[in-house]
């Protein structure tokens, strides 16, 4: 069987309008689009997975004070106030609102946190070729998270909550708003420099019999 | 000539993205894919059914979660409900337009959007429209991109509540659109997921 590649092997489908492919004589370094439909098939491997290895790891480190430390802080007639991001999850579920308390918890907490962490298990079980049992399994819901993964828009949600309440009043930027948008990054590397193709190849190639 | 997968009995896993050959399968029986052991299917099963369902359902919940109160602020306490509608208009009228702009889209213009165009792609399937079928396929991916920003208001809805929590002076309380408005979000992701773009190239292929 032929090395592991980012590139599926000989032919591939469009997954958006299911064109067969010839993928044999690709070349590595470019992206591949249909020509139908113009979808990306595979992304310009510019790096292994050495980069979303070492993302995953350092938005795990910053997993907790992204979620714990205040983000915003704001001053009002004397009185202070902060929100954290586990602390709005918390507030939320205190006023009621357990159904959107679970849901914001879902995409803001949980599934950055579980794409981080198979992310970082996939790439350290390609890396060392010790594949655990359920292996297909941690792949296929580190894709799930991925797609729950929203914590781009929360970072939106933050701007906007400190435009809408600069007039109101004093409104500072805190440490955990420095947490969360290294995170953010970590999360964006994370899912860029992940070869989902390179991974279920290498299991292929070695997956017990 | 484009040959599609299918037409040569070969079906694409969604998962994993391996091609097999399926074969004619019996009523009750089911195919696994080779390598990560999801069920095989040529096409999304009951696709359009699905996202006909999601997409209705989701068309319901705008309706309250348009007209009732997503978020009141009480300061000194008095009280002020607004909709989503009335703070978007409150935002524009505070001289904060940019903002304003942003929560509209977010909160309206993508979830509107969102559900004109899966009716539009469900109905191109279904009549056999003469629309392109690039430009389908555009669209298919547009709301696919924009889908995840509608939880821009809920987010923000969880901030302030937390942020704005000061006794007597100011507080910040959800109302009972932010529940449906969360509903319609989920809905339309589900009814986005569910359809698949293929169907509108397999029109070119009968
Ligand atoms: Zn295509
Ligand atoms: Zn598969």
């Amino acid at each position: 069987m032929a090395e592991p590649s980012h590139i599926p092997h000989e032919f591939t489908a469009c997954p958006d309008c299911d064109l067969l492919l010839q993928t044999a004589q690709s070349d590595h370094t470019l992206e591949g689009r249909c020509p139908r439909c113009k979808a990306v098939l595979w992304h310009a491997a510019k790096h292994t997975d050495t980069v979303s290895f070492a993302a995953a790891i350092s938005g795990l480190i910053l997993f907790y004070p992204a979620m714990t430390l205040p983000i915003l802080k704001l001053k009002m007639v004397g009185q202070h106030g902060s929100n954290s991001l586990l602390g709005g999850i918390y507030r939320m579920w205190l006023e009621q609102e357990q159904i959107l308390a679970v849901l914001i918890m879902l995409c803001s907490l949980l599934a950055p946190l579980l794409h981080l962490l198979l992310t970082a298990v996939v790439c350290f079980s390609v890396r060392f070729n010790h594949y655990p049992r359920h292996f297909p399994l941690w792949i296929k819901y580190k894709c799930l998270m991925q797609n729950w993964n929203m914590l781009e828009v929360y970072a939106m949600g933050v701007i906007v909550a400190y435009v809408k309440m600069m007039h109101d009043g004093e409104v500072t930027v805190s440490a955990g708003t420095y947490c969360l948008s290294a995170l953010l990054l970590c999360v964006i590397l994370c899912s860029q420099y992940f070869h989902e193709e390179q991974a279920w190849q290498h299991w292929e190639k070695n997956k017990p019999a | 000539m484009s040959i599609s997968a299918q037409q040569r009995g070969i079906a694409r896993c969604t998962e994993c993205g391996k091609l097999s050959h399926l074969p004619e399968l019996g009523h009750d029986a089911t195919a696994a894919c080779p390598r990560c052991n999801t069920a095989l299917n040529f096409r999304k099963p009951q696709s359009l059914q699905r996202s006909w369902a999601y997409t209705i359902a989701a068309t319901a919940l705008m309706i309250p979660a348009n007209i009732l109160p997503i978020l009141t602020v009480i300061s000194f306490g008095q009280g002020d409900p607004d909709t989503i509608m009335s703070g978007v208009v409150k935002l524009w009228v505070a001289d904060l337009q940019a903002i304003a702009v942003i929560v509209f889209i977010a909160s309206i213009a993508v979830p509107v959007l969102k559900l004109v165009i899966l009716v539009i792609l469900m109905l191109v399937v279904q009549c056999q429209l003469p629309l392109s079928r690039q430009q389908c396929t555009i669209l298919y991916r547009f709301i696919h991109f924009i889908g995840r920003w509608s939880m821009l208001d809920l987010f923000m809805i969880s901030i302030l509540v937390t942020l704005v929590h000061l006794g007597n002076i100011a507080t910040v309380e959800s109302g009972p659109a932010a529940t449906a408005f969360a509903a319609v979000v989920v809905l339309t992701l589900f009814a986005a997921n569910s359809f698949d773009p293929r169907l509108i190239w397999d029109l070119d292929n009968d």
